[in-house]
C-alpha cells in the first residue's frame, strides 16, 4: 500500500504561484471538480486566509489513477511565508519530496534559495518546477539557468508548467509519481506518528495533523502523546481530500488528521509523537528543533483597556505556532503590554497583522530588538530581550550582538547601490555570485540588529524593488555597543531605549528627541527631552512652558460649548501616559516608535 | 438642602439676537446672515411671536446683540424697539444694551434708542488702525468710529466698545496705539479680545493655507498684560478675563451668565438658562424662521443640567471674574458644596500659584492664574 503514497509540500517564493499550482492539482487528479472549485475551494481557503492559521500547513490528499495504478498523493502545503525555516521544517518532516516553485519570469530569489537548501538539508527529492510559463515576458531557459546556478538542478529536469492555464501539470503529476521515493515505515509497526499541526474546531475540539511514520491507527484505539504524556481514545480518523473525510484507519506514510475529545488546543504539541497507549510505545521522534527567537518588541494595546483582549488574541496565535512567544511587560509609557519574540521580522509584521485583522486591537510596537548577549564584570553571560535590561555601561565586560549571513539577490544595475548600503550598515562581504547574466547574489555578514532595523525597506527602495533578502544566523559577535535612553524631564522612557552602535548614538539620539519634542504637548513648565548613554547626556530639545492656557470671550451662548470643549480636552488628557509630570500622549510615542529617523 | 433640588433661579435677563449684517466678517463665527435684508420682515414676526408666549416678564437687563442689530433701517429699528418694549418690561434701574455697529450710528438712530429705553451701546469698533480694521474686514474707518462713540456717549451716555487684539501681523506696538485711541473716547466699558480662529471660519482656512499668521503665543500675552496695565492706568477695572469698566459700568447682562443666574433668550442661534435647562435655538436664521412658522420649537439643542453640573459651571464661568467667586454663596444656592467636591483641583491650582484664597470661603485667579483661567476652569468642571 505504502508504495503507492506520495508525500510532497511546495515550497516557493511569495507571489510565485504555490496556492494556484496546488489548485490544480486539486482539480486534474479530480479531487476538486473545476465547477466546484472557485465556489468551494477558494472561499475555503479565503476564510483560511483570513483566519491565517491552518493555511500555514494544510494537508490534502488526492487520488489519482496513472497505468493501472491507483496514487494517493498528499501536498502538505508549506506556510505562505516561506522564509520561516521552522515552519518549513515542519512540513519538510512529513514528506519524501518537494516541489522547488520558481516565477518564469523574476526567477531565483533570496528565499527560494534558503527554501531549497532546507530540503536538501533534509535529503528530499526536489522536483524543480518553473511556473508561469505563459507569461508574456517568461524566460524559463534563463531561470533553469539560474537554479542550476544558485541551487545545482539540472535544467533538463525542470518542469515547466503554467498553473494559471493547466499547461505542464499532467506531466507535473507524472514527475511526482515517478521521482518522488514513496514512504518507507511498516505498517506492522508500533505506532509512531508526527504531529504536524493542529487547529480547532468549535464543535469537535483539537483536531491534530499527523503524519504516520510507522504502525496504522485506528478509530477507538487508545493513543499516547509522548512528549506531552496524555492519554486519549481516537473518536474519529480521516484525510483532508480538501474537507474532512473520515475513515477506518490511516497506515504508515498516510497524512491525516486525529479527533481525540480533546477540548484545548494548548493540549495538542506540534512536534509531538503519538503512539500507542501504555507501555511498550514507540521511541518518540526528533521533534522539531525549538525555534530560535532573535527578534523581540513590546506590544502595547493602545488603550489600556484591551490587555486581556490582547492576551486572548496572543494565546491563540502562539498555540498555533509555537515559534512565537510573549510575557507580560509593563512600562511606565505604555502601561501593560507583552515582550513578544520572533523568528525574524517579517515573522513579526505577520504575527502583528494578524493580531489587527483578527482581533480588532489597536497596537503600539516598540522599536523591535534583536537578543543581545552580554558578558558582565563577573564572567556571567546574559541574554538581553529587551533594551531596558541591559546593565550600567560600568557592569559590561563585553557587549556582544548577533551576526547573520545575509543573501540578496538583485538585478546587475542595482549591486552597486546594494554593496553601498551593507557596507554602511556595517557589513562585511563574504561572496558575490552571478546567477545569470541579469542577477548576481551578494552575500554579507551583517549585524542582526541593522536588518531589524531598516535593511529590508532599504534595499527594497534601492533596487525599485527588485532586490529580495535572505538571512540566517552566523553567531554573537561583539561589538562596541550601547543603551541609549531618551529621558523626560529627567525620567527615562522605557519604552524608547534602544540598543545602538557607539558611533550611531549621537544621530540617532538627536533624532528622537527631535520628533519626541514635537509630539509632547506644553505643560506648565519647561519640558527636557533628552538622550543619554548612561548619566551622559547626548542630545536635549526643550518643550517650552505654555505662558497662557485661556479663551479670551465668554459670553452667555458659550456656557455649554465651551464646557464640552474644556471637557473634551480633559478627555483626551486622562488617555495620556504620566512620565514623571509629564503628560505625553500615545500618539507621541507611536509617532517616535514608528518612523525611525526618516528625516 | 433637598428643598434646592427644583429650585432654578428665576431669569432676570433675556438675550435678543438679531442676524442680520452688511457683510460676515471673515473671523465671525456668530449665527450671522449676510445681505438678506429680505428675511426681516419674517424674523420680526418670528422673535415676536417667540417672546409672546412668555408674558411680558420684567427683567433686570436686556441685551440686544447680533449680527448688527443697527442694521434695521430707522423704521424697522422703530418698530423693533416697539415690539422687544411690549415683550419685557424693564426694571426700574435696568440696563437695556444694544450692540451697534460705528458706520451704522446715525443722530437719528441713536435718539430713537434713547427713547425707548436703551440704556447702554457696545460697538464693533475693534481697532482705529486702517490696515488691521481691512484684515478683519470691518466696514468703518477711525474717524467714523471715534464720531460714533461720541455721538453715543452723548445722547446714550454708557458707551463700551470691543477691541480684538494678536490679529495677523499685529505688533505689541499697533495695539498700544489702539489702545491709547480708545482711552482718549468717553468710554465707561471696554472689552478686549484676542483674535480666536473659529473653525467653519474663512479666518480659520486661511490660516490652515497658512495664509494668516497668528502672532506668538509671548506677544499674545504681552498684549494683554499691557492691555491690563494700560486700563488700570486709566482707571478701567478688570473685572472679567477680558472685560474692564470705569466705576459701577460694569456690564450687568454679562455678570448674569458668570453668575449662573437663569436668562431668558430669543433669535435664531440664541442661547437660554431657564429652570435648569441649557437650551440653543438653532443657529440658522432660515431654518429658525421656518421652524417659527410652521409651530415647530425653534430649540435645536437642549440640556438638562444637574445640580452639581450648575454648582461645577457657576464655579468654573465664575471664576473668570477677577474679584472671584464667594463658595459660600454658591453652596448655598446650589445645595452643592464646591470646596468639597473640588477640594482636590482647587488644591491643585492654589498649590501651582494659579489660585488664591482672599478670604475664607473665597477663591480667585491669581496673577498668573488669569492667563491660564481655562486650566482652572476645566478642573472646577471635573
Amino acid at each position: 500500500m505504502s508504495e503507492n503514497i506520495r508525500n510532497f509540500c511546495i515550497i516557493a517564493h511569495i507571489d510565485h504561484g504555490k496556492s494556484t499550482l496546488a489548485d490544480r492539482l486539486l482539480e486534474h487528479t479530480g479531487t476538486v471538480a473545476r465547477r466546484e472549485m472557485k465556489e468551494q475551494l477558494l472561499d475555503d481557503l479565503e476564510l483560511e486566509r483570513q483566519r491565517g492559521i491552518t493555511i500555514k500547513a494544510r494537508a490534502v490528499a488526492m487520488d489519482f489513477k496513472l497505468g493501472g495504478k491507483t496514487y494517493e498523493l498528499n501536498l502538505i502545503d508549506t506556510p505562505g511565508h516561506v522564509d520561516f525555516q521552522y515552519e518549513v521544517s515542519r512540513s519538510l518532516v512529513c514528506c519524501e519530496g518537494v516541489l522547488l516553485l520558481v516565477d518564469a519570469f523574476q526567477g531565483v530569489e533570496a528565499q527560494t534559495v534558503a527554501n531549497a537548501y532546507a530540503a536538501m538539508e533534509h535529503e528530499l527529492q526536489i522536483i524543480p518546477v518553473i511556473n508561469k510559463i505563459d507569461l508574456t515576458h517568461a524566460r524559463p531557459d534563463e531561470v533553469a539557468e539560474e537554479m542550476m546556478n544558485s541551487l545545482g538542478t539540472d535544467p533538463d529536469e525542470c518542469v515547466r508548467v503554467s498553473a494559471k492555464t493547466g499547461e505542464g501539470i499532467e506531466s507535473l503529476v507524472e514527475a511526482i509519481i515517478a521521482h518522488i521515493p514513496a514512504p518507507t515505515g511498516d505498517a506492522d509497526a508500533i505506532l509512531q506518528a508526527m504531529v504536524f499541526d493542529s487547529n480547532y474546531d468549535d464543535y469537535r475540539g483539537a483536531i491534530t495533523y499527523v503524519r504516520i511514520m510507522q504502525g496504522t491507527v485506528r478509530t477507538g484505539q487508545k493513543i499516547q502523546f509522548l512528549r506531552a504524556g496524555t492519554q486519549h481514545e481516537v473518536v474519529e480518523i480521516g484525510r483532508f481530500v480538501p474537507h474532512r473525510e473520515s475513515c477506518a484507519e490511516l497506515k504508515a506514510g498516510q497524512v491525516g488528521y486525529l479527533i481525540c475529545n480533546i477540548k484545548s488546543i494548548g493540549d495538542v504539541h506540534i512536534g509531538d509523537t503519538i503512539s500507542r497507549a501504555g507501555s511498550g510505545a514507540a521511541e518518540p521522534l526528533p521533534g522539531y528543533a525549538r525555534p530560535k527567537r532573535m527578534v523581540y518588541c513590546g506590544l502595547f494595546p493602545s488603550d489600556g483597556q484591551d490587555f486581556s483582549e490582547l492576551r486572548d488574541a496572543l494565546e491563540r496565535l502562539a498555540v498555533n505556532d509555537p515559534s512565537f512567544e510573549f510575557e507580560p511587560e509593563t512600562s511606565d509609557a505604555l502601561g501593560f503590554g507583552f515582550r513578544c519574540g520572533f523568528l525574524g521580522l517579517l515573522h513579526m509584521e505577520i504575527i502583528q497583522q494578524r493580531l489587527e485583522n483578527e482581533s480588532d486591537i489597536d497596537l503600539v510596537q516598540t522599536a523591535p530588538n534583536v537578543t543581545y548577549e552580554i558578558v558582565n564584570k563577573r564572567g556571567e553571560t546574559i541574554s538581553i530581550h529587551k533594551p531596558q535590561d541591559v546593565p550600567d555601561p560600568g557592569d559590561i565586560e563585553e557587549f556582544r550582538q548577533p551576526i547573520v549571513r545575509c543573501s540578496v539577490i538583485v538585478p546587475n544595475d542595482f549591486i552597486g547601490a546594494v554593496m553601498k548600503l551593507c557596507q554602511e550598515r556595517r557589513g562585511i562581504q563574504q561572496s558575490q555570485e552571478y546567477l545569470g547574466a541579469q542577477r548576481a547574489m551578494i552575500t554579507y555578514h551583517i549585524p542582526l540588529a541593522e536588518v531589524v532595523y531598516d535593511l529590508h525597506d532599504k534595499i527594497k527602495s534601492c533596487t525599485r524593488g527588485y532586490g529580495t533578502l535572505d538571512y540566517e544566523m552566523v553567531g554573537y559577535e561583539a561589538a562596541d555597543l550601547c543603551r541609549l535612553d531618551i529621558m523626560v524631564n529627567g525620567n527615562r522612557v522605557d519604552a524608547l531605549s534602544v540598543v545602538c552602535n557607539r558611533a550611531d548614538a549621537d544621530r540617532r539620539g538627536r533624532a528622537v528627541a527631535k520628533k519626541l519634542k514635537a509630539e509632547i504637548e506644553r505643560h506648565m513648565f519647561e519640558v527636557a527631552v533628552q538622550a543619554a548613554i548612561g548619566s551622559r547626556v547626548i542630545a536635549r530639545e526643550t518643550v517650552p512652558a505654555m505662558r497662557k492656557n485661556v479663551t479670551a470671550k465668554c459670553y452667555g451662548g458659550d456656557i455649554t460649548r465651551k464646557r464640552k470643549l474644556l471637557q473634551k480636552q480633559k478627555e483626551g488628557k486622562k488617555r495620556m501616559k504620566a512620565i514623571g509630570n509629564v503628560e505625553i500622549s500615545q500618539k507621541a510615542f507611536m509617532a517616535v516608535l514608528s518612523d525611525n529617523e526618516q528625516d | 438642602m433637598d428643598s434646592l433640588v427644583d429650585v432654578w433661579p428665576t431669569p432676570r435677563a433675556a438675550y435678543l439676537h438679531v442676524p442680520f449684517c452688511r457683510h460676515r466678517c471673515g473671523y465671525c463665527n456668530f449665527s450671522v446672515v449676510a445681505d438678506r435684508d429680505d428675511l426681516i420682515e419674517r424674523y420680526l414676526k418670528a422673535i415676536d411671536k417667540e417672546l409672546r408666549i412668555l408674558g411680558r416678564p420684567v427683567v433686570d437687563t436686556l441685551f440686544v446683540g447680533g449680527g448688527t442689530p443697527t442694521h434695521f433701517d430707522i423704521k424697522t429699528l422703530d418698530r423693533f424697539l416697539g415690539m422687544v418694549g411690549q415683550r419685557f418690561q424693564l426694571a426700574d434701574a435696568g440696563e437695556w444694551t444694544m450692540e451697534a455697529n460705528p458706520e451704522d450710528i446715525t443722530s437719528e438712530k441713536i435718539t430713537l434708542l434713547a427713547e425707548y429705553g436703551v440704556n447702554r451701546i457696545s460697538l464693533g469698533v475693534q481697532s482705529f488702525n486702517p490696515n488691521k480694521l481691512a484684515l478683519l474686514e470691518r466696514g468703518h474707518s477711525a474717524q467714523v468710529a471715534t464720531a460714533a462713540v461720541e455721538l453715543a456717549a452723548e445722547v446714550i451716555g454708557n458707551v463700551s466698545i470691543d477691541l480684538i487684539f494678536a490679529a495677523p501681523g499685529e505688533t505689541l506696538a499697533d495695539w498700544l496705539t489702539d489702545l491709547e485711541l480708545a482711552i482718549q473716547l468717553p468710554l465707561q466699558h471696554l472689552s478686549t479680545y484676542a483674535l480666536t480662529f473659529e473653525k467653519g471660519t474663512r479666518f480659520w482656512s486661511r490660516r490652515e493655507r497658512g495664509d494668516l499668521q497668528s502672532p506668538t503665543e509671548s506677544c499674545e500675552v504681552d498684549m494683554y498684560q499691557r492691555t491690563r496695565q494700560v486700563l488700570a492706568e486709566s482707571l478701567f477695572k478688570h473685572y472679567e478675563i477680558s472685560s474692564f469698566a470705569k466705576s459701577d459700568a460694569r456690564c450687568r447682562h454679562n455678570l448674569a451668565y458668570w453668575q449662573g443666574c437663569g436668562w431668558y433668550a430669543a433669535g435664531p442661534g440664541a442661547a437660554r438658562f431657564v429652570e435648569g435647562k441649557r437650551e440653543v435655538n438653532h443657529r440658522s436664521t432660515t431654518t429658525y424662521l421656518r421652524r417659527m412658522e410652521s409651530g415647530q420649537c425653534p430649540t435645536a439643542e437642549t440640556e438638562k443640567i444637574t445640580r452639581e453640573q450648575y454648582a461645577r459651571e457657576r464655579a468654573a464661568f465664575g471664576v473668570r471674574m477677577i474679584d472671584g467667586i464667594d463658595l459660600d454663596v454658591l453652596t448655598s444656592e446650589t445645595g452643592i458644596s464646591i470646596a468639597e467636591i473640588c477640594s482636590d483641583s482647587i488644591g491643585l491650582s492654589i498649590s501651582e500659584g494659579l489660585v488664591e484664597v482672599p478670604s475664607p470661603h473665597w477663591i480667585k485667579l491669581s496673577e498668573r492664574g488669569i492667563l491660564f483661567a481655562d486650566t482652572v476652569a476645566s478642573r472646577l468642571l471635573g
